[in-house]
């Protein structure tokens, strides 16, 4: 969270414009994106911890409900139509 | 934390939304099991059980988007899926013919008349594949296997259009239900109801590998699950955060303004949308090639290649064209979803700048520039992470019966975390803890 300051920033216009070649653009564009990832901010472990747990359990909750309400509808279909 | 669940359920008009929401998932689960009026119920579900295994993987993907409703053909059997390639086709057209991209300028208003052309091309795909289902389920061989001769009741004229109709209905009835969740629910309704869709079948699918491969697999599978589970949410979590600095302004005798915050770039902006858009149009050769098979195996040849290539998850080219469509439909979402003109218009309305930046043109190249090269790890990523499981369960010989694993996993997590997200907003609205903290 505290590498976001504003004193590293990349400025499209200013670095490497020339272009040196097919892979040397490529080259470029890589370094680009491993610069910008630098930047990127990823959550902390507890928060990672914390939306997994939270997830699983939603998704396990829907599962559930879902199953339940199949296992309930099949049996309602099968007596009306096949019983 | 999970009492918070709870406290979801307290706060009223939240506990409206989320009821609202369940009802409209039993509406949809009821649907997806009646049958369509002419199709002998009890004959199908003969015909189910007795089919083979591989037999069901052919018409895969379809079927576990619809939650087994195709297969059983209930009124629902076409599910959400003729809508998610509607609003493919749309987007996608909103490129390529002038027409559309003035309407989607023109804001809400030109929005409007996009969701129409949306629903009018929804319903003219499920007459389309509910009269080719319908041909199909005359010879309901291919469907199931040879043990199974007949499962319709009468196969006149009039019947066969009954039941064209119903299925068309039961599809721009599963759009309604979708946009209802969209408005008055929580969530994404297309999303949620194929999580839904997923969320029924997923649970069987993994008691079929416990059975055929033992406790062993079943288990690496479920750790795999997690694994990817929090490699979603990392991914997820993660924002390349835009200082922008706002100028104090005097309004009258107050003062405005002077506030640093950050325009927040998540590092996959498209979410789980490619991946379900990569899907099902991966999927739409398949059903295309099932519905021409013959019985007596002379096929065109662009069905066996079809076979060849594009049913089996494990198959190179297979992974080939998912990749390519998935980095396609990334790239191709964020694009029309964060516009960097639009939003650098509006720092400029507001007196807003990205510090060492100029307002205006400037401002959009840099958004441009950063998005594009953040979009490119996003897209290899949701296109290693659906890779994964079709690698690792292939090593494991699973991958027959549980055909799209990374799809549904990342579909269900990206779901599941959306609406989470949405519900925890919404909570702290009303000042209570959350979720999350």
């Amino acid at each position: 969270m505290t590498e976001v300051g504003a004193s590293r920033r990349s400025q499209p216009g200013h670095r490497g414009e020339q272009k040196k070649g097919f892979f040397g653009g490529i080259w470029l564009f890589i370094s680009q994106v491993i610069d910008e990832m630098r930047k990127v901010v990823t959550p902390t472990r507890s928060e990672l911890l914390q939306y997994t747990v939270v997830v699983i359990v939603f998704v396990a909750l829907i599962m559930a409900i879902v199953s339940a309400l199949d296992f309930g509808f099949t049996k309602l279909v099968f007596w009306v139509f096949a019983g | 934390m999970l009492s918070s669940f709870g406290q979801a359920f307290r706060t009223p008009d939240l506990r409206k939304k989320l009821l609202f929401t369940l009802g409209i998932i039993i509406l949809f689960r009821m649907g997806s099991v009646i049958p369509t009026p002419g199709v002998s119920y009890a004959a199908v579900q003969a015909c189910l059980a007795g089919a083979p295994e591989d037999a069901n993987s052919f018409l895969g993907l379809a079927n576990l988007f619809s939650g087994g409703a195709l297969l059983q053909l209930s009124i629902f059997a076409l599910g959400i899926m003729p809508y998610i390639t509607a609003s493919i086709i749309v987007q996608l057209l909103t490129v390529v013919i002038p027409r559309f991209e003035t309407l989607k300028k023109e804001g809400q208003q030109g929005q409007t008349k996009l969701t129409q052309y949306t629903r009018y091309l929804t319903i003219g795909l499920a007459v389309l594949q509910a009269s080719t289902l319908i041909t199909f389920a005359r010879n309901p061989e291919n469907l199931f296997g040879p043990q199974c001769t007949n499962i319709l009741y009468r196969d006149d004229v009039a019947t066969i259009v009954i039941m064209v109709l119903t299925m068309t209905a039961g599809t721009g009835l599963v759009m309604w239900l979708g946009e209802l969740i969209t408005d008055k629910g929580v969530g994404n309704g297309m999303s949620l109801l194929i999580f839904t869709s997923i969320a029924a079948t997923f649970p069987s699918s993994l008691w079929t590998i416990r059975q055929q491969q033992g406790w062993g697999t079943f288990a690496f599978v479920i750790a795999m699950g997690l694994v990817i589970i929090a490699i979603v949410v990392f991914v997820e979590q993660s924002q390349r955060r835009i200082p922008v600095q706002y100028a104090k302004r005097m309004v009258g005798r107050r003062m405005y303004g002077g506030t640093s915050t950050y325009i927040p770039l998540k590092v996959n902006m498209a979410n789980v949308i490619p991946i379900i858009f990569a899907s099902s149009l991966i999927s739409l050769p398949m059903m295309a090639s099932q519905f021409r098979r013959s019985p007596t195996g002379d096929n065109p040849s662009w069905v066996d290649w079809v076979d060849r290539y594009l049913v089996r998850g494990d198959h190179p080219v297979y992974m080939a064209i998912y990749v390519t469509l998935i980095l396609f439909f990334t790239f191709f979402y964020v694009s029309i979803t964060f516009e960097p003109d639009e939003v650098a218009d509006n720092m400029k309305k507001y007196g807003g700048f990205i510090p060492g930046i100029r307002a205006g043109r400037p401002t959009a190249e840099y958004l441009r520039y950063v998005l594009n090269r953040i979009t490119v790890v996003g897209a290899i990523y949701l296109a290693l992470v659906s890779l994964i499981p079709l690698v690792a369960l292939s090593l494991f010989g699973a991958n027959q019966n549980f055909p799209f694993g990374g799809t549904s996993i990342l579909i269900m997590v990206g779901v599941g975390l959306e609406t989470v997200k949405q519900i925890e907003s919404q909570l702290q609205q009303h000042k209570y803890e959350g979720f999350l903290r």
